[in-house]
């Protein structure tokens, strides 16, 4: 029900027959790629499917040798890392993009602090750091007893946790989860879930990107399967099953409506 | 409950001053004449040259890489300068030498920096071959000393102004600068980050490559202040100078709780390894103590502070553990 209201709304970033090689191999073949405000797009298909190629290319990480890529209608290049964030595009990586040695506020804020100035010296303003991060913690509903916590005390899903409320606080439009619960317990992956939910309520949209099925099923709206480079399935929930999906990827012939 | 934690948390955070306290309290009951403000402020003044070179190597462990040119750029710094003052533009006025000390000692930092922070070469290589080339540079200078100086070029590292040494000055100056710059700014943050884990500082925007460079640029500017009071305190700019003071340097950045691992340190902590080192110097040196048995004693000070240091961060570990 509910996506369907989204749906009728311009994509917010669409991907028009984007092609990438790597020397003689073509690891992306024409890929079409929509996302509309809001929505959870489940990006599966088995290793090797060029999933990791295709968000490293909407993250600004890789460039496209082919292919146009729109975002929110208009035509955009997107060359670095630092022009995706410009444009809203936050990515929260396999690995966790974390410091371990520094507190939770000054992971969430790395990069690109608040600072005041006085005249040309400029000073991180770390009350309001801290105060920001104390908020985001809350909304997430972060298990932590102080932002001032080093971060290599957290586990991995709250880990995953301050990932995303970079995305949150930074106030991304489109987030991209490279494998978010790939390395976490259940009790981890269940928070990651809720994180992305949570997304959602925000209007955020996202990438989540797995191998894993039954992690992505319970939360996205819609779900492409990649494999070897093509895309052989984009279909909405309502439509498919955990069967169907774990067929395609496993490249058997289903039919899909 | 709470504030028990606290107590602790911050005895062990600054363990390196309870430690200067006890050794102080035990020098100043044995040696006589120790505790006295002229002693005191003697002890600082004279651990101020590797002081500066301690900051520096400070720095550059807690962003994971390490200088082992600071002393020689240090002597070749303080040489060239003598010798653009002395020799080929005496007409230059004394104060240019204090200026130039700075920017040459960033300059030759920047070589390092050029190719740890754009060439990505590994940093103990590149600045392995730089100390060869610094220490040796300074020898085919001047093989000997320059003596007659302009006296401004000595005032800052031999100086006095209201009875206490100008040394100590720049000292606390620098201080307070890195401390602004370390802890509370942007650049700071990254010295920090890279040191702690450089792919996920890439992956956060910053940049690492510049961030080495500027990192091994300031450590070159403070390599060639320390330089300048090695000359203000030797009156002289002798071929050997600041020789070996690299050890010396690495020693008193670790026994301040500076982590070879990267990402920890505070420039607090490495001026409590001077000042530690002063005053042991100091004590070695009242007593009359053989320079061979000081040679030991500071090898075995550094021992016992990597075992206190090993402490001290599984204790801080058990402290902050969430439960």
């Amino acid at each position: 029900m509910e996506e369907k209201n989204v749906n009728k709304s311009l994509p917010l970033i669409k991907v028009e027959d984007v092609c990438k090689w790597y020397g003689k191999v073509q690891a992306l073949k024409g890929i079409n790629l929509e996302v509309y405000p809001g929505e959870i797009l489940g990006l599966i298909g088995d290793n090797g499917a060029g999933k990791s190629t295709l968000i490293k290319i909407l993250s600004g990480v890789l460039s496209k040798n082919r292919g146009k890529i729109y975002w929110n209608g208009e035509e955009t290049n997107i060359s670095s890392v630092k022009e995706a964030r410009n444009l809203g595009i936050e990515t929260v990586y396999q690995d966790q993009a974390v410091i371990g040695c520094l507190s939770v506020a000054q992971n969430i804020f790395m990069g690109r602090q608040p600072i005041k100035s006085w005249g040309p010296i400029k000073i991180l303003d770390k009350g309001m750091m801290r105060e920001e991060a104390e908020k985001l913690a809350k909304d997430l509903k972060l298990h932590i007893p102080s932002t001032n916590q080093e971060i290599r005390f957290c586990s991995g899903g709250e880990r995953q946790g301050v990932a995303i409320s970079r995305a949150m606080y930074f106030k991304a439009k489109l987030v991209i989860l490279d494998e978010p619960t790939t390395a976490l317990a259940v009790s981890g992956v269940n928070k990651v879930l809720n994180f992305i939910t949570r997304l959602k309520k925000e209007k955020i949209a996202s990438i989540f990107v797995t191998h894993n099925l039954h992690h992505v099923y319970s939360v996205a709206d819609r779900f492409m399967v990649l494999s070897r480079g093509e895309k052989v399935a984009d279909v909405k929930k309502e439509e498919t099953s955990v069967q169907d999906l774990e067929n395609l990827q496993l490249r058997k012939m289903v039919s899909v409506t | 409950m709470v504030n028990s934690q606290k107590i602790k948390l911050a005895l062990v955070e600054h363990m390196i001053w309870v430690i200067i306290i006890g050794v102080f309290i035990i020098f100043s009951l044995t040696i006589s004449n120790f505790f006295t403000v002229k002693n005191l402020l003697f002890i600082l003044y004279a651990a101020s040259p590797l002081g500066l070179l301690v900051f520096g190597e400070a720095i550059a462990l807690s962003s994971g890489n390490m200088d082992l040119s600071l002393s020689e750029n240090a002597g070749l710094t303080a040489m060239l300068v003598g010798v653009i003052l002395v020799d080929w533009a005496p007409w230059l006025p004394g104060w240019v030498g204090i200026i130039l000390m700075a920017l040459v000692g960033a300059l030759l930092g920047s070589i390092n920096g050029f190719f740890i922070g754009k060439l990505k070469i590994n940093p103990f290589l590149i600045t392995l071959s730089t100390f060869l080339m610094f220490n040796w540079s300074t020898y085919y200078l001047r093989r000997g000393a320059i003596i007659k100086l302009p006296d401004t070029l000595l005032v800052l590292g031999g100086g006095k102004t209201g009875g206490i040494f100008n040394a100590i000055f720049v000292l606390v100056g620098i201080v307070i600068v890195l401390y602004i710059i370390l802890d509370h700014t942007r650049f700071g943050s990254h010295i920090r980050a890279i040191g702690g884990n450089p792919d996920a500082s890439k992956m956060l925007g910053i940049n690492v490559g510049n961030t080495n460079f500027w990192i091994f640029t300031i450590t070159g500017a403070l390599a060639g202040i320390s330089g300048l009071l090695y000359v203000g305190y030797l009156k002289c700019i002798p071929s050997t100078i600041a020789d070996g003071a690299i050890f010396l340097a690495f020693a008193g950045a670790i026994i301040g709780g500076v982590s070879l691992k990267g990402g920890r340190g505070s420039i607090i902590g490495a001026l409590g390894g001077v000042i530690l080192m002063g005053i042991i110097d100091a004590g070695c040196t009242m007593t009359s103590m053989d320079p061979a048995l000081r040679g030991v004693l500071n090898g075995f000070i550094l021992l016992v502070a990597i075992l206190i240091n090993r402490t001290r961060g599984n204790l801080r570990d058990r402290i902050l553990m969430p439960k």
